[in-house]
């Protein structure tokens, strides 16, 4: 079975529904010729869907309302507490797309480079919520490659005491390489992300991909 | 009450709202037609508005064979200017175009009329807009002249008035309406007119079911007029139909007895929690707006899934293609006022290229039946797909005289996706039965309603209300 295949079968990376809708907008934020106007439009749009396909995965408890009817509707309710945590600086570009679902939702930021010395990434900086390690973390960087710096990310994230199992990662495209190391060496992680690509290039880019993600976005391509 | 644009000719009443003017299996029950003939300056428009005002039914259209005139050659139009042109004989109009307009209005499709303009001898840049008449009163000199029309026409009247009375009438208004001359008047009647008069139009007496002498003097004659076809429409409107729909759908659960073009969003634990706080009654207003807005994106974006898409290949940053795929057609959104205003603004945040319509229905208050009020639909919807908007589908009344307008504009049924918060399983079916092709998108089926109080609430109590604040 290939790579891809298995990625695919994951029982914790969860897809997004797969319509010619989403690859048309998939498409978009693809090609090389989309002006960057359209570029931020489009992945804010298909962010807007990974967030709400992620908090799928937060808890619910059931619950009785009465309608305006005079009728009982059984429902459910929010339960657990979140904060979503970007890692800088693409991630950021997610921020927006979760705050217009939860206002007022805490949001961590952590900076995570590659030491030019061991050519492993390294913690820069991390500002968290006080209390995360009672909350549900939403983990955003949009393209997941080899998983390096989500891998740091996460080990941050359970050193301040959020249990492995209330971190949901989400990002746009993964490779499957990437996506399957991080489920194996977390294995009560769940990763949410809108399309599974092929594999990755010599420069670890991922295949077809969509270039950098964060050039693109915020603007800085040569 | 009477909104009128004496120029063209062409009244419409729109001081009351439109009751439905199809039955319910969707399909347009035809408009009736009263045909006015009569010699020029005889008194048709006057007979015709007169009838109009009588009768105090709204959503009455006068077409004029005057929009109908064929375009001159440039001959034409120079003999024209000379008062040398017979526009009194049948070759100068177009009666096809006539037939097809008169057809398409009885069918209730909308139309856009030629406007003629006399003081240049030519049809004007502009056309004029015509939708949603359930009496049509067709008048002009030849209007019980081609046998194809005549077919169409339910009551035939000709308006015989004196010649002398005719001519004098002519000469005032050519000259302070139209800008001519009185002898030139004079003589376009005795060259024209007249001959036209006796050789063509008088003859078409014969096709008449009423004869009207001396016009609108004659009270008499045009009250039984008016009580016949007052008569004759009350027959015709019996069969439209009436919001009597519960108890026509008998699933036993939500979903049974239901068509597969109903499609639900995924019933996700976040689309539950949503829903639950719409149907709490005790939410407050501001996280109403909130979750209302976050769940019509989601059913927005839902619906646009199912539009048509078409494959498209793109070169990637890296290099590499990728097989994608690209919209087919543009997008129409069409909302139903007030509430689908609602879902408007989300349409508006995820398609930017989109084309909005909209419909204001409103309930009567005795009866509950939905009354056209407003439509103003991008002119060319026929080619696009068209998303509907209304965030609550009850009886389903209102969301069948949306799409009944949509079709009337051209647009085709499987061109439909109705996107809606939530929906009645009755209303489901009502809509189902009448439009097998158009396709729903909910995200609640809710069949937990009271029947009393099934014309107009759901789950939601009044959806507009919650929203906008406008409960009490």
């Amino acid at each position: 079975m290939s790579l891809s295949a298995q990625a695919v079968g994951h029982a914790r990376l969860h897809q997004l529904a797969q319509t010619h809708q989403l690859k048309a907008l998939m498409t978009i934020i693809r090609d090389q010729n989309t002006p960057r106007g359209d570029f931020v439009f489009y992945s804010d749009r298909v962010i807007r869907l990974l967030v709400e396909e992620g908090l799928n995965y937060l808890p619910v408890v059931n619950k009785e309302v009465i309608t305006p009817m005079g009728v009982p509707f059984q429902g459910v309710a929010f339960e657990g507490r979140i904060c979503g945590v970007s890692i800088m600086r693409a991630g950021e570009s997610m921020e927006q797309g979760l705050r217009d679902v939860c206002t007022s939702v805490r949001t961590g930021k952590v900076l995570i480079q590659r030491d030019e010395r061991t050519a492993q990434p390294k913690l820069y900086y991390s500002k968290l919520p006080k209390d995360i390690a009672n909350r549900w973390v939403l983990l955003l960087d949009p393209m997941l490659a080899t998983g390096g710096s989500a891998i740091k990310c996460i080990e941050v994230l359970l050193e301040a005491g959020v249990k492995e199992e209330r971190i949901l990662f989400i990002n746009l495209i993964c490779s499957p390489e990437g996506a399957l190391a991080m489920l194996e060496q977390f294995p009560k992680l769940q990763i949410i992300t809108a399309e599974i690509d092929e594999g990755m290039d010599q420069q670890k880019f991922i295949l077809p991909g969509l270039g950098d993600f964060g050039d693109r976005y915020f603007g800085t391509e040569d | 009450m009477a909104a009128r644009n004496q120029q063209t000719s062409t009244l419409m009443l729109k001081s009351a709202g439109r009751p439905p003017w199809y039955a319910p299996d969707g399909k347009n029950l035809p408009a009736y037609v009263v045909g006015i003939a009569g010699g020029s300056a005889s008194g048709k428009t006057s007979v015709a508005r007169r009838i109009v005002e009588s009768m105090n039914v709204p959503w009455v259209v006068i077409l004029s064979m005057d929009s109908f005139y064929r375009r001159l050659t440039p001959e034409e139009s120079k003999r024209a200017f000379e008062n040398n042109h017979d526009f009194d004989h049948p070759l100068s109009y177009d009666f096809e175009s006539a037939l097809r307009a008169l057809s398409d209005l009885k069918q209730g499709k909308a139309v856009h009329i030629p406007q003629y303009d006399f003081s240049t001898h030519s049809p004007s840049s502009q056309s004029q807009y015509l939708y949603g008449a359930s009496v049509i009163i067709f008048e002009g000199i030849f209007a019980l002249y081609d046998p194809a029309i005549l077919q169409m026409v339910d009551v035939k009247i000709f308006v015989d008035t004196d010649s002398d009375i005719c001519l004098a009438r002519r000469i005032k208004r050519d000259v302070a309406e139209r800008g001519r001359d009185p002898l030139g008047v004079l003589q376009q009647y005795d060259r024209f007119v007249k001959p036209a008069y006796d050789g063509f139009v008088r003859p078409t007496m014969s096709n008449a079911d009423v004869i009207i002498p001396r016009g609108l003097d004659n009270q008499v004659a045009i009250d039984l007029m008016i009580q016949h076809i007052k008569r004759q429409l009350d027959e015709h409107n019996a069969t439209i139909m009436r919001p009597v729909l519960v108890g026509q759908y008998d699933g036993s659960s939500a979903q049974d007895g239901l068509a597969p073009t109903l499609v639900t969003v995924p019933q996700t634990s976040q689309v539950r929690a949503m829903q639950t706080i719409l149907c709490d009654r005790s939410t407050p207003r501001g996280d109403f707006i909130f979750y209302s807005d976050r769940l019509s994106r989601l059913v927005i974006e839902h619906g646009l899934s199912l539009l048509p898409l078409k494959k498209r290949t793109v070169q990637t940053p890296t290099g590499l293609s990728y097989e994608g795929y690209e919209m087919e057609a543009e997008v129409t959104g069409v909302t139903v006022l007030r509430a689908g205003g609602v879902m408007e603004k989300a349409l508006r945040s995820v398609a930017r290229t989109a084309h909005y319509g909209k419909i204001l229905i409103v309930g009567d208050p005795a009866t509950h039946e939905p009354r056209l009020h407003y439509a103003k639909l991008p002119p060319s919807i026929e080619r696009h797909q068209v998303l509907l908007m209304d965030p609550t589908i009850v009886s389903g009344a209102n969301a069948m005289m949306a799409i009944r307008i949509c079709l009337d504009h051209g647009v085709s049924e499987g061109s439909i996706v109705f996107v809606s918060l939530l929906a009645t399983p009755q209303g489901v079916h009502a809509i189902q039965t009448a439009f097998p092709l158009v396709r729903l998108v909910v995200a609640l089926l809710d069949s937990r309603i009271g029947k009393d109080d099934l014309l107009v609430k759901s789950g939601y109590g009044v959806f507009g209300d919650r929203y906008f604040g406008t409960e009490c």
